[in-house]
């Protein structure tokens, strides 16, 4: 019996170092981004001075050419547009996908899965020229677009994954008491898929938020740079502060370390989707 | 019983999202295609020729002088060391944190990595690895090494770069390891106990087989991120020094945006995709199994 | 259901269209790449201007090199983002000359040190040019030269004894600090080592084209670069605001770097400043502006051009320290004292334009990351110097 105890608390031991090994990362940043340059200079584990300062996260928050505070406004919205419209759009072609029979219907849904792993790169000059045709260039509009349009074959892809689970009983009830199919989309497989759309809501929204590439092509305007953007740009244009980058990457970070904490569930279940039947 | 479709239901259930792909999707995808193959305002092979015999692409010389080896060796590298490390440190981790008291938060700390922009992403690894503030050299001279600025010197940028990766994307495949571990059902296990199988056997015999399907998910995904890497290079060493640790979307980039090149930039980005879609065959042809 | 998701849509539309109306004042909009301290020193200019003529003016921050990605668009619609902009490359210049305004009735081409201003396209005047930055070479702490006994090279064998001595002082990391901002001050100090020993001609053949860099000529000088390195008197590239902080403190010696560094230390007295011996070149980076046709305000922007250009704009960026004047109406007395130093070496040399900046495109990025190679390779030269060439436009 004691064996077992030692066993366990030595295995949960070993188990707790490994967490604390990979979290030195962020220690170290978090470190950097609170206490002044001269502490750091060699080795921010050396705890003799402590000055804690918040002045990184007010230099990061109020920069004077690139102000997250402003970045992070810019990124929300981009972000929530990004995933209201993209979720909303494919859930109900995912449904779409899931319960009707129409001709070319297995050659477009295998065109759609292809999409799936399209780098971003082989649309960038094209969809640069196309948004600049549109005149979208630098503009929300443009970059939402486009993001709206990436997202929506994955999307499609996974709720129509789920509402293939969805027995379509309930449905068939539905429609011969006479309820027309859009009817029967909004008020029966809509609520259920819930659990599904907060999955699809939580990853598309971290991914638009997180995106770099598509908003470095198609968005210039200091004043409208995304909060991903300035991070880059605070690093090497003429002045660089460790602390600042840090508390800089700690405000990015935190939301959507927030979207997890608080979807974990559903984050954790939209990850796994990918391989449901 | 799958219903048959008229045109108002297509309307409004598939038309939208069609349209949206063959606009910002497809159609630029097919541009791109056929910028590659134009030079000079006229059809040919010649920008597939410059980059494939281009320097930044393959450097053979790089093998017996040292880094740059060309952009398609170092995604190669990345793959090589990157893809093996993490599924076996995930499924290693996501077994052995199965029952541990808190094991929950233990691996949202380890997932950490991969909520996070990757951009943020690039400037950790940036940080870990610098001479001065870096941790990698602060451990490392507990066993007597001298620090060294790693992103800074060819032969270790790129491998710098890449297990710093490694800590980043570890989360992912415990995660989904982790969940697959608790779709096996335990009477397997049980019966295998009575028949006096060890935990190794066990291990081999049930788990990894059953852990097939979503290994397939695992490979494939990482496959992907490693063949896309852009953000994190972009920001922690711009595919230096020397184009040592350049990788082909940032290659890519550079070709389009930097020399305006777009002929040149579209045969980078056609070569990714192939590559993509061959990799992602396996995972389509079981997704589709499941219709 | 139906309903909360139209409404977020709604909202979600009428955010964005509020949001991207905004943004249109009837103000002259100056663009530059300037931010933090150094965009204090330009605003006092600005604010000067406005005091003269009433005419407001707001300043935008914008990288040179998103600058060159998005003007062709602009351009090409027939729009500019700003009523003047800071540029750099005159290659670029030439490049965009039908969208560009011609400023000759509103610059005096008399005033200027010869060579800083832009020529003329098909007799038009594209751009104006401002006060600008030299780099003319090693910068040191006087007391810590005299603290030593060392004394300023006159020849190159002084310098290498120089760095001989520098290298033996407790204390000192390497002799000279390298800096590593995306690349320059690498490629700053390596073009003072260019121009030192092939001439100020060298320079310009470089830039056009006229010479490869894997000639004899380049390679034999570059070989003295990679003597230093490899006999350790450079630095490491790193950060170099980090390593400014730690030449300040004695852990360097010297430090090539621009002219702004007065700017940035704490002791400005302190500081003294030699180039290369035989150095008869000096690189002067003036800061060119133009005023693109598409302007909305433009007689109000080329206002603002001469005012600039001229005597004034001149002479109040330049008494803020860091910025030698390109108008020779700005007498030497309004400098701070050091950047008197400055301009006075500026005087016998011949003022060249910056390399990488003006030959651009690929080629520049690539230049600051063969560099960095170099610093930590030294032996890679031959290779470092083909790539050059491959990259070249």
């Amino acid at each position: 019996m004691k064996i077992k105890i030692y066993k366990k608390v030595i295995h949960d031991g070993l188990a707790w170092i490994v967490a604390f090994i990979w979290i030195i990362p962020f220690i170290g940043l978090l470190m950097a981004a609170i206490r002044p340059m001269d502490e750091l200079l060699h080795g921010w584990w050396n705890l003799e001075t402590l000055n804690l300062t918040f002045k990184n996260f007010i230099g990061a928050w109020n920069h004077s050419n690139v102000p997250l505070s402003q970045g992070t406004v810019n990124s929300l919205l981009i972000a929530v547009p990004a995933t209201v419209i993209p979720v909303l759009i494919a859930t109900m072609t995912g449904y779409g996908f899931s319960r009707y029979r129409f001709p070319t219907k297995r050659s477009i849904y295998i065109l759609i899965i292809l999409m799936l792993a399209l780098p971003q790169q082989m649309i960038a000059v094209p969809i640069f020229g196309l948004i600049n045709k549109l005149g979208l260039i630098n503009n929300y509009f443009g970059l939402i677009i486009v993001h709206t349009a990436w997202g929506v074959p994955w999307i499609t892809f996974f709720m129509r994954n789920f509402f293939s689970t969805l027995p379509v009983e309930v449905e068939e009830a539905a429609k011969i008491d006479g309820a027309s199919d859009v009817r029967i989309f909004f008020n029966i497989a809509l609520p259920i898929a819930t659990p599904a759309i907060v999955s699809a809501v939580s990853l598309q929204f971290t991914m638009v938020w997180s995106d770099f590439f598509l908003a470095l092509i198609l968005m210039y305007s200091p004043e409208k740079l995304l909060a991903t953007q300035r991070i880059p740009l605070m690093r090497g244009v003429y002045f660089v502060d460790w602390g600042l980058l840090s508390a800089a990457s700690i405000l990015l970070m935190l939301v959507p370390i927030l979207v997890y904490t608080f979807f974990q569930k559903y984050y954790v279940k939209g990850m796994i989707g990918w391989s449901s039947k | 019983m799958h219903r048959k479709a008229t045109f108002t239901h297509l309307a409004i259930f598939i038309l939208p999202a069609l349209l949206l792909i063959c606009v910002f999707v497809f159609y630029p995808c097919l541009r791109t295609i056929s910028l590659s193959f134009f030079s000079e305002g006229k059809f040919s092979l010649h920008n597939y020729y410059e980059v494939l015999k281009s320097r930044d692409t393959i450097n053979l010389e790089g093998f017996s002088k040292g880094f740059p080896l060309g952009t398609l060796f170092h995604n190669l590298l990345w793959i090589i060391i990157h893809l093996p490390l993490t599924t076996f440190l995930g499924l290693t981790l996501a077994v052995y944190l199965k029952n541990v008291k808190g094991g929950s938060i233990i691996k949202s700390i380890i997932f950490l990595g991969m909520v996070m922009p990757m951009i943020t992403g690039g400037v950790m690894i940036r940080f870990i690895f610098d001479k001065n503030i870096g941790i990698v050299n602060e451990f490392l001279k507990l066993f007597g090494f001298l620090p060294k600025a790693w992103t800074a010197y060819p032969e270790t940028a790129l491998f710098s770069l890449i297990f710093g990766s490694v800590w980043l994307w570890v989360g992912f495949s415990m995660i989904l390891y982790s969940a697959g571990l608790e779709t096996i059902p335990k009477d397997l296990y049980e019966a295998a106990q009575i028949d006096g199988a060890s935990s190794m056997k066990m291990f081999f015999k049930i788990t990894i087989p059953l852990l097939k399907p979503i290994t397939i998910v695992i490979v494939t995904m990482t496959l992907l991120w490693e063949l896309k890497i852009f953000d994190i290079v972009y920001v922690a060493t711009m595919g230096g020094p020397g184009s040592a640790s350049n990788v082909l979307a940032l290659q890519m980039y550079t070709y389009a945006f930097k020399a305006l090149n777009f002929g040149k930039s579209s045969v980078v980005a056609v070569f990714l995709t192939i590559i993509t879609l061959a990799v992602s065959i396996p995972m389509a042809r079981s997704a589709g199994e499941g219709r | 259901m139906f309903k909360k998701f139209t409404l977020i849509l709604v909202l979600s539309v009428l955010l964005i269209s509020l949001v991207s109306a905004f943004g249109f004042a009837e103000k002259l909009t100056v663009i530059g790449p300037w931010a933090g301290a150094e965009q204090e020193g330009f605003m006092p200019v600005l604010k000067a201007f406005t005091e003269k003529t009433g005419i407001e003016v707001e300043y935008k921050v914008y990288r040179f090199e998103d600058l060159v990605t998005m003007l062709p668009a602009q351009f090409a619609a027939k729009k500019t983002p700003g009523d003047l902009i800071f540029m750099s490359g005159t290659e670029w210049m030439v490049k965009n000359a039908e969208h560009l305004a011609d400023l000759s009735d509103m610059i005096n081409e008399g005033e200027f040190v010869p060579g800083t201003l832009v020529s003329k396209v098909d007799g038009k005047l594209l751009a104006g040019t401002f006060t600008g930055k030299i780099k003319p070479g090693f910068w040191y702490s006087k007391s810590f030269f005299g603290k030593h006994g060392l004394t300023v090279p006159q020849t190159w064998d002084e310098f290498v004894t120089l760095l001989q001595k520098i290298k033996m002082v407790p204390g000192i990391e390497a002799p000279i600090a390298s800096g590593d901002g995306t690349g320059w001050p690498l490629s700053d100090v390596t073009e003072h080592f260019l121009i030192s020993f092939g001439g100020p001609a060298l320079q310009e053949d470089l830039i056009a084209g006229n010479i490869k860099w894997e000639s004899n000529i380049v390679k034999g000088i570059f070989e003295k670069l990679v003597f230093l390195l490899k006999s350790e008197y450079f630095s490491e590239p790193a950060e170099w605001t980090t390593i400014l902080k730690q030449w300040e403190k004695g852990e360097y010696a010297l430090y090539f770097m621009g002219s702004w560094i007065t700017g940035m230390v704490d002791n400005p007295d302190d500081l003294g400043v030699f180039s290369l011996p035989g150095c008869e070149g000096m690189v002067f980076g003036p800061d060119y502006f133009n005023v693109p046709i598409y302007s909305e305000n433009i007689e109000d922007a080329k206002k603002l051009a001469a005012f600039l250009a001229g005597k004034e704009g001149q002479t109040i960026s330049a008494s803020s320290g860091g910025h030698i004047a390109t108008n020779l109406g700005v007498p030497v007395e309004v400098y701070p004292t050091v950047d008197r130093g400055v301009a006075e070496l500026l005087k016998g040399v011949q003022s060249l334009p910056d390399l990488d900046d003006t030959v651009g495109g690929e080629f520049q990025p690539a230049f600051w990351d063969q560099l960095k190679l170099l610093w930590v390779k030294p032996d890679r030269l031959d290779d470092v110097l083909k790539v050059l060439d491959e990259k070249m436009p």
